[in-house]
């Protein structure tokens, strides 16, 4: 949900944002976006589906629809791959690239295949969740992959447990977006969820992170917890 | 077109493959095309030949070879063909087209039906070998 209400939030100011969804095995951001991606058209590549103005989504629902696609550790490669390769994104302001939970092939393939990629981390303050992305943080220390925030999501009283993570990891902590009931008759409805407290929460914490110079152009997303 | 940014990506790997060679030298690249990649293999040939102009090597000869599709069943070992596949329609060989891992969304084993399986060949595109002059080859 992170990534979907992020991108609508910063193309509503006007940024170009592009949302890769490489979660193949659960992909959502569509559902989200409210986007029913048919195959996609093509120019020297494939072209990612506009969703509104300055946002646009590239996602394997577009090659599979709404089928389940159980892929193994290698297969999960090979397509990350070939999204990577073929998808003509033009230019972009954010390219937010949507992860599945936990230190799999896909976060493996990415430190590898875009070593600029920075990673914004989302926990819920479950301990479980906050247990889950210690130890993503862990990993993504060890293959150098800066971290420029940590974000608490479906905060319901207090988010120190997800503020204490971040100072044991050395990483800011970004902010946090609230639980918030209503969003769930606003998935599907791009603009109204622009309009969540959720996106004014992620924009305030995105104007927090601070990405180094050398994620200038390829800005990554990646998340844990709840709904993410 | 999808194969313009694949003959790119073969292009910019041959250049990657010649690096610390004289690029004159080299004389053909052999080039595997997955069976599930479908690939227009007009259009593939005429981007190779246009990206290819601009390169020092723009007079090898590209040989384009299909390497047929084989899948092998996870649950029951069963290994089996594109063509032993249940027919597949149009619109699903145009997505596999794009994305060849999208066939586990529509292939299943033909003797257990279960969708753990894995595609042994005939996915992408690869530069099998390169030729060179015997000269260069020697070096």
């Amino acid at each position: 949900m992170c990534t979907a209400v992020a991108g609508i939030a910063l193309a509503g100011q006007g940024n170009r944002v592009g949302i890769l969804d490489l979660d193949l095995q659960g992909a959502s951001t569509h559902v989200f976006l409210g986007v029913h991606p048919g195959l996609p058209k093509e120019d020297k590549g494939i072209l990612p589906v506009s969703v509104l103005d300055n946002l646009c989504l590239m996602s394997v629902a577009a090659f599979t629809g709404e089928l389940p696609l159980a892929l193994r550790g290698a297969e999960v490669s090979e397509a990350l791959r070939e999204l990577l390769a073929v998808t003509q994104w033009g230019m972009l302001d954010y390219l937010f690239i949507d992860m599945p939970p936990g230190i799999g092939d896909e976060v493996l393939d990415l430190a590898r295949l875009i070593p600029r990629m920075e990673a914004i981390v989302v926990s819920t303050p479950s301990p479980v969740s906050v247990a889950v992305v210690e130890r993503l943080l862990a990993v993504l220390g060890e293959m150098h992959i800066a971290v420029p925030g940590v974000i608490a999501n479906m905060v319901r009283d207090s988010a120190e447990s997800v503020k204490d993570l971040a100072r044991r990891c050395g990483v800011t902590f970004a902010g946090e977006v609230r639980y918030e009931p209503g969003i769930e008759s606003a998935i599907g409805a791009p603009v109204m969820l622009g309009r969540t407290r959720a996106a004014a929460a992620l924009l305030v914490a995105l104007e927090t992170v601070q990405f180094s110079p050398k994620a200038a152009r390829i800005r990554g997303v990646t998340r844990r917890g709840g709904k993410g | 077109m999808h194969e313009w940014a694949l003959a790119d990506a073969v292009i910019e790997a041959t250049a990657a493959a010649l690096e610390g060679r004289d690029p004159a030298c080299l004389r053909a690249v052999n080039v595997l095309i997955g069976e599930l990649q479908a690939i227009d293999r007009e259009i593939f040939d005429f981007a190779l030949t246009t990206l290819r102009e601009e390169k020092p090597f723009r007079n090898a000869r590209y040989k384009l070879e299909t390497e047929p599709a084989a899948f092998l069943c996870a649950a029951c070992g069963r290994e089996w063909s594109l063509k032993e596949t249940a027919s597949l329609t149009v619109e699903t060989r145009e997505a596999i087209h794009f994305l060849p891992e999208a066939a586990h969304a529509f292939v299943r084993c033909p003797s257990c039906g279960s969708p753990d399986f894995r595609v042994q060949k005939g996915r992408g595109v690869s530069i099998s070998s390169l030729e060179l002059s015997v000269e260069e080859a020697c070096r």
